[in-house]
């Protein structure tokens, strides 16, 4: 069964619903800048992030052309392939603007992904609890840590 | 801006190696995909023009494994140098967490790393953040040239580092100065993190 993670728990429920409503094979909600908030279906951790980066950065370069075009940002983009298609679309949350990357297969369709993709941001933006307070992360003496896994990771 | 997640106690941030064209960026992230173990890192992304120039970007994604009890991963970046591709760069650049500088170390090139080093304090301004607030570290690639052509460590902290932030003399070829930068600005933007409480 394929599992769905999310770095924050309020967002599993509304992704759960979308990909099986609109027969998703994978879907990733991230940040504008490309940081993954939640996936499914996707089985490598650090292959999650390339898709990441690359639907981010298609986004930000079309939102960027449609300000060339003095055209609202474009908010759904649709790739139809042989055997996949994929939908990218952004909205908004009280958290901030969020980026969603889905990819379907033939036993689906760019409409049925896209209606319940709307349903899925209204889900997200309801279930959106106001930003926290802000916490302390690392402790002060994580230098230590940091260089033994630098130095693992170079083999020094 | 990093990603934290308190629950799974994961913290993500994101590098971004900037400078002219030619400079070495991807250079770097090639040299750091090679050397890491495989389980450590993920797919390096490339998107270049046919004659292997940066279009957009490079990306490599680093696990470095669990500091202070969060999993850490690094998101390294790289922008595309050549002047034209300016729109784009600015996209790279947003979100960034800290900034690795490249400049290009033969005498030559000091115009171009100046221009590139105004270009990024321009496009950081534009996403209203300070420079001087962002961790920087600079890389002076190519040390490894004859030393007719590049210009010494000191002249170039001289030329470009007035913030006096951490520099390296770096021939990212060989491999010689890039773990000791990444090291660096790790270090940089890491300590921030623990300065800076976090949502």
């Amino acid at each position: 069964m394929t599992r769905i993670y999310a770095v924050d728990p309020w967002v599993e429920k509304p992704l759960e619903a979308f990909v099986a409503e609109a027969g998703a094979r994978l879907a990733l909600l991230m940040t504008p800048a490309g940081q993954v908030i939640a996936q499914y279906g996707f089985t490598r951790a650090l292959d999650v992030m390339a898709a990441a980066a690359l639907g981010a950065a298609i986004v930000a370069s079309t939102g960027e052309i449609s300000k060339l075009l003095d055209e609202p940002t474009f908010s759904v983009l649709n790739h139809q392939g042989k055997r996949h298609g994929i939908l990218l679309a952004g909205f908004d949350t009280p958290r901030g603007r969020m980026v969603c990357l889905v990819v379907y297969g033939l036993d689906s369709t760019p409409g049925l992904v896209q209606l319940f993709f709307e349903e899925f941001s209204r889900d997200v933006r309801d279930a959106c609890p106001e930003p926290e307070a802000p916490k302390q992360v690392l402790a002060a003496d994580f230098e230590r840590e940091l260089n033994e896994s630098l130095a693992t990771l170079f083999r020094t | 801006m990093s990603l934290v997640n308190f629950t799974t106690r994961e913290i993500t941030c994101k590098i971004v190696y900037y400078g002219p064209g030619r400079s070495g960026k991807t250079t770097n992230l090639q040299y750091i995909y090679d050397q890491v173990p495989a389980d450590r890192r993920g797919r390096m992304v490339s998107l270049a023009t046919q004659t292997d120039r940066t279009l957009f970007f490079d990306f490599l994604p680093l696990d470095l494994g669990t500091i202070s009890g969060f999993t850490t991963k690094f998101q390294l970046y790289t922008v595309p140098g050549q002047v034209y591709y300016n729109a784009t760069r600015k996209l790279v650049l947003n979100g960034a967490d800290g900034v690795v500088f490249v400049a290009d170390s033969q005498v030559r090139q000091l115009d171009e790393n100046l221009g590139s080093l105004q270009n990024l304090q321009v496009n950081l301004l534009e996403q209203r953040i300070d420079v001087r607030a962002l961790p920087l570290v600079f890389q002076y690639n190519k040390q490894g040239l004859r030393r007719e052509l590049v210009l010494p460590k000191e002249e170039l902290d001289d030329a470009m580092n007035f913030r006096g932030v951490p520099s390296f003399g770096a021939d990212a070829l060989t491999g010689n100065g890039v773990f000791e930068t990444l090291r660096s600005v790790s270090e940089l933007v890491l300590r921030k993190l623990s300065e800076e409480p976090s949502r």
